[in-house]
């Protein structure tokens, strides 16, 4: 039954685009809407069941699915990001042909994104990349200017080198264990010690999916590919694409299935601190909001690979804790971006300043947003940041977790600068008064400013929950 | 008497003066009439309290060593007897003399709490106690100071006037900074010698104990106005009421400074003649005395003239108490008795000249002898036991000195007397510009001095005959057996051997000095100077003039120009370092907010442009990077 997760989508997606009637024009819209909800829900309400019942499509060459509590986690957030996305999308993109369109492909992301966090052999998990890569390139490219055909194109070429190494190391698995199931990697990797062929085939995958996360170095693609991006698709892009294609498949390969070998674990560690550093003083130059949200991005994701790297109980749990909070308030925020740009028409720092006083929803949720990226208490991105930092030092990689500490305060100096000139800040002379985003973008930025408050207030509870069962994974 | 008078002398005065505080300045008699009967009243305490040695002491923190305690003794109980004098020949002064002039509550108040202090300061025997009456002082000093009555107010040429406020604030910081030394000086001495009972208190001047002399001996020759703690004083005599000039600088505080560094000498240290300690008085007591007494002879200002000479005299006293040879030492403390004497005497002629005459600048007096015949008469007085004339009381006090100086190097003996000539010198100068010489215009109606000015400044006069010609009284009677129950006299003192008891040294010091050279010395420096004097006189063409063949010449020109524009103070040398000191925080403080707010920006933001230069958007670049980054990845995972 947790096959549906992809099949549903697809059917929906052959339904409404098959007969060419009234249907087709105007019903994938809500029905997008209504699948994301439905995902959203079925993560929250049902579980127990999902999780006891994985499945096996398509055998022999077999697609097999499964969900454990990680992967609830991440179908949780593919269905609020998508939310998300979809409401910045129906506010910023012209109704008709182009509405329908993001509507459709969003569907298809849904259904790939489903696959990737459900998989339970490489293979699948390949297809399904291909799938939520090729859905990303037409989604980043449907503004149909310059800039977002550049930005597609580097995602483009960037995404086949990562397919390539994926596709080798594939290959490799297969040679040396026989099988792709993650199963029987596991065990291959376990038993044969350092084969030569398990250690290229570890590295190109691990590599291929650092692309897919934009890891530094391997994150040339994405600033480009999010700042051309139209404001829906950004959104899902940095809520969810990346976070489920890179960032999800890297944290259970390395933990489920490459079992830390070959010492990956302080590599991801060393990545994420020069990630993070590296994403917080790119951030500081920018003057475009996007691109400073996009090299955020990066710091954040930074974060996650610290808490990862510790290769113990306690990181994965934080990892996967920050995961989520970061899809929540990185998803906000570009949910903020796109009111302002929708708004005012101008995303440049010295275009903008002192929109609180205009935009008061998209200020304030904005503010709580920020806060929990600086990681101030009592939000939700303060608590998994200190469950990273305290997995680093109980793992003994205290200079670590210092330099954790203190590049945390970098990302308070971008966050400062911006929020203040943009929200704040002395006013710009404007041509028309600026209003308040229409509903369908204010309700994403309120329930997500709700769901970072929520998480953090009640972190006892999620902890005890969510954190601690998805600790028991690895 | 019984033990609890002790506490009368410091009692009386300050509920006495804490009265007058709280009297209204219009019913000004009251206050005058409550200043005079304590004082009286605190004299007569002190007479009677010269019967013989009181202890007085109640437990305080004993686990500290501090006591409540205090002792009169011959020396102690002296120095209450004088300073009560003092109070109630000053108070008896005012009368007239602080007619017309506002605050007098506050006048009044201060005389009267000061001499409190004083006494309590002298009677204490604990270090403790001292300290607290000793560093309340600064209070008054402060306010009496600060009362801003400006008297005539005429500067020196070429010196800054100062507001009253600003020269309180520079002796309060001055004494304030003394007194911090002397405080970490009982400190330590408390840590070396193990109490604070001045009585039982005996320590070495090996090591910490050194410091802690110095300490100490910077307190008490700060208080009795030495160099180079002095350059208050002068600043004071403009600014601060004359009477409080010749109660407190003059008299009190010289008193109090004196007493407490013969107590460390002789008590505490029992300084040998050979030691460094006796090497250091001597040397600070002999530059005290000739620069202080180079800056007297110029000035062209009555009260400032005073009060260079106030300092120029405590050299004496800490060159004799410096010796530690029992001539000098007696000397040296009975120079202080006279001192305090004379000075306050000449301080109050000054008062009398101001309030008759309108001014003390000399280029604006002369005449007055004819004018103000008996205030001449006791300047006359003196003036000539301020110079060492025979046979009044400086005379003989100066010749102990002299005495123990040259027993000690003739180099001390000779700064003496060049000092002695130089004072001689510059009391005919002034003698002659204010008493003598032509009456300048409109001061035709100068009159004599009321009587209530009059009769301190006579008694004062009398007390320099009186200890002049009857010296025995205060040295055989106060003086020697301070010195001999020190243990400075014993046998083998000349003339003593195998006499024993206190009537073993009577006569010795008093009576006319014994060393015939000396004497003669003595008269040979007063004729030179009063060589000088004409000398000077008729070749500038009058008595104010009589010094500036010494004030021009060459070489001491520059450093006269430079002392008078305060160059060489001090007080403004340090508050010129503190201006340097603040000045550099301030520059440091700059640095660290440059390093804040333009270092660290600057540099957060050439690496943030750095890294975003590198992102040429350029693909291939891209690709670049990420090959490099797989291999960089494969390469640390083969090295597991």
């Amino acid at each position: 039954m947790i096959a549906y997760f992809v099949l549903a989508p697809l059917a929906v997606l052959l339904i409404l685009n098959i007969p060419r009637g009234r249907l087709g024009r105007n019903a994938p819209f809500p029905t997008a809407v209504a699948l994301a909800a439905l995902e959203a829900a079925a993560a929250i309400l049902l579980p127990a069941e999902l999780a006891s019942a994985p499945s096996v499509l398509l055998r022999p060459i077999g697609f097999s699915f499964a969900a454990d509590r990680l992967s609830l986690l991440l179908v949780l957030t593919i269905g609020i990001v998508s939310l998300a996305s979809l409401g910045v999308g129906y506010g910023t993109t012209a109704k008709g042909e182009d509405l329908r369109r993001f509507a459709n492909l969003v569907i298809l992301a849904i259904a790939g994104m489903n696959g990737i966090v459900l998989a339970t052999d490489l293979f699948t998990l390949y297809v399904f990349l291909e799938v939520v890569a090729v859905v990303s390139y037409i989604l980043i490219v449907s503004k149909r200017d310059r800039d977002s055909l550049e930005g597609a194109f580097k995602y483009l070429v960037l995404s086949v080198v990562a397919s390539l190494m994926m596709l080798s190391s594939i290959a490799l698995f297969l040679l040396t264990a026989g099988d792709v199931s993650f199963q029987a990697v596991a065990d291959s990797i376990a038993a044969s010690g350092s084969l030569w062929q398990n250690l290229v085939a570890c590295g190109l995958f691990a590599g291929g999916l650092c692309i897919k996360s934009g890891l530094v170095p391997f994150h040339g693609w994405l600033p480009d590919a999010y700042t051309a991006a139209p404001p829906g698709v950004s959104v899902l892009l940095a809520g969810i694409v990346t976070k489920s294609t890179g960032v999800y498949s890297l944290m259970r390969l390395s933990s489920s299935v490459f079992g830390y070998a070959f010492n990956i674990g302080p590599a991801l560690t060393l990545i994420g601190l020069v990630t993070i550093v590296f994403g917080a003083f790119g951030a500081m130059g920018q003057k475009d909001i996007k691109r400073m949200l996009a090299y955020s991005s990066l710091c954040q994701v930074g974060y996650i690979f610290l808490g990862l790297g510790t290769g113990t109980a306690l990181g994965f749990a934080a990892a996967a804790s920050h995961l989520f909070n970061h899809a929540m308030f990185k998803t906000q925020l570009f949910v903020n971006a796109s009111a302002i740009e929708r708004q005012t028409g101008s995303r440049h720092l010295d275009e903008l300043g002192a929109l609180a006083r205009d935009m008061p929803i998209t200020g304030w949720t904005s503010v709580v947003a920020f806060l929990s990226a600086a990681a101030i208490p009592p939000l939700a991105g303060f608590w998994s940041k200190l469950l990273s930092i305290i997995a680093l030092w109980q793992a003994g990689n205290v200079p670590v977790a210092v330099a954790a500490i203190f590049t945390g305060l970098l990302t308070m100096v971008y966050f400062l600068l911006f929020q203040r000139k943009i929200f704040f800040g002395k006013s710009v002379a404007r041509e028309r008064p600026v209003k308040e985003a229409p509903f369908c973008m204010v309700a994403p930025a309120v329930a997500l400013a709700a769901i970072t408050l929520g998480v953090g207030l009640l972190f006892p509870l999620t902890f005890d929950t969510i954190i601690l069962p998805i600790a028991a994974i690895p | 008497m019984t033990a609890g008078a002790l506490l009368l002398p410091i009692a009386l005065p300050a509920i006495a003066g804490v009265a007058c505080f709280l009297v209204p300045d219009r019913a000004r008699r009251a206050k005058e009439v409550v200043a005079i009967l304590a004082a009286a009243a605190t004299v007569v305490v002190a007479v009677l309290l010269r019967g013989g040695e009181v202890r007085l002491s109640y437990p305080w923190a004993p686990e500290w060593g501090i006591d409540f305690s205090f002792r009169a003794y011959g020396l102690s109980s002296f120095i209450v007897l004088a300073a009560s004098l003092f109070a109630l020949a000053v108070a008896l002064y005012s009368w007239s003399f602080m007619e017309g002039k506002g605050r007098l509550r506050q006048y009044y108040a201060y005389l009267l709490l000061t001499l409190a202090q004083v006494n309590g300061a002298a009677l204490a025997d604990n270090l403790a106690v001292m300290l607290i009456f000793w560093e309340s002082l600064l209070l008054t000093l402060y306010g009496m100071i600060a009362m801003g009555a400006r008297g005539s107010g005429e500067g020196a040429p070429g010196t800054a006037r100062r507001g009253a406020a600003q020269t309180a604030v520079k002796a309060f910081a001055i004494a304030g900074v003394t007194d911090l030394c002397m405080t970490l000086g009982i400190v330590i001495l408390w840590k070396e010698a193990g109490t604070l009972d001045m009585s039982g208190l005996r320590a070495s001047g090996e090591g910490l104990g050194g410091l802690a002399f110095v300490l100490l001996m910077i307190g008490a020759i700060s208080k009795a106005g030495s160099m180079p703690f002095h350059s208050w004083i002068p600043d004071a005599a403009q600014d601060a009421p004359l009477a409080f000039m010749a109660y407190v600088p003059a008299a009190l505080e010289k008193l109090l400074g004196i007493y407490f560094l013969s107590r460390i000498v002789l008590d505490f240290y029992a300084v040998e003649p050979g030691s460094w300690l006796s090497l250091l008085l001597m040397i600070v007591g002999a530059a005290t005395i000739l620069l202080a007494v180079l800056m007297a002879l110029v000035q062209k200002e009555y009260k400032k003239l005073l009060s260079y000479h106030a300092i120029s005299q405590v050299g004496y006293m800490i060159l004799g108490i410096g010796t530690c040879v029992p001539a000098g030492m007696v000397g040296g403390i009975f120079h202080m008795i006279n001192h305090a004497i004379y000075k306050s005497g000449l301080f109050l002629t000054a008062g009398a000249v101001e309030r008759q005459a309108g001014t003390t600048s000399l280029e604006k007096l002369g005449g007055l002898a004819r004018k103000m015949p008996v205030t001449f008469a006791c300047f006359l007085v003196t003036a000539a036991s301020i110079s060492g004339v025979p046979p009044f009381n400086g005379f003989f006090s100066k010749e102990l000195v002299y005495d123990g100086a040259l027993e000690r190097g003739w180099i001390f003996y000779a700064a003496a007397w060049l000092g002695s000539v130089l004072t001689a010198a510059s009391f005919l100068k002034l003698g002659h510009a204010a008493y003598f010489g032509k009456s300048p215009h409109g001061a035709a109606a100068v009159r004599e001095a009321p009587a209530p000015m009059l009769v301190p400044m006579i008694a004062i006069a009398g007390f320099c005959v009186l200890f002049g010609l009857g010296n025995a009284l205060p040295i055989d009677g106060i003086i020697a057996p301070i010195v001999a129950s020190a243990g400075y006299i014993h046998e083998g003192v000349a003339g003593l051997a195998g006499a024993g008891g206190a009537a073993s040294f009577a006569g010795e010091f008093s009576g006319w000095p014994r060393n015939p050279f000396l004497v003669g010395m003595t008269l040979a420096a007063l004729a030179l100077a009063a060589l000088n004097h004409a000398y000077g006189a008729r070749r500038s063409g009058s008595g104010l003039g009589a010094a500036d063949h010494i004030h021009y010449a060459p070489g001491l020109r520059s450093v006269y120009a430079a002392a008078e524009k305060g160059v060489l103070d001090p007080y403004n040398i340090g508050m010129r370092l503190m201006l340097w000191f603040a000045a550099a925080c301030r520059a440091v403080d700059r640095a660290i907010d440059w390093f804040y707010d333009k270092a660290v920006v600057e540099a957060v933001r050439l690496t943030s442009a750095g890294f975003c230069r590198l992102h040429s958007g350029s693909h291939a670049r891209y690709i670049l990077w990420s090959l490099a980054g797989i291999l960089a990845l494969m390469a640390w995972m083969a090295t597991a």
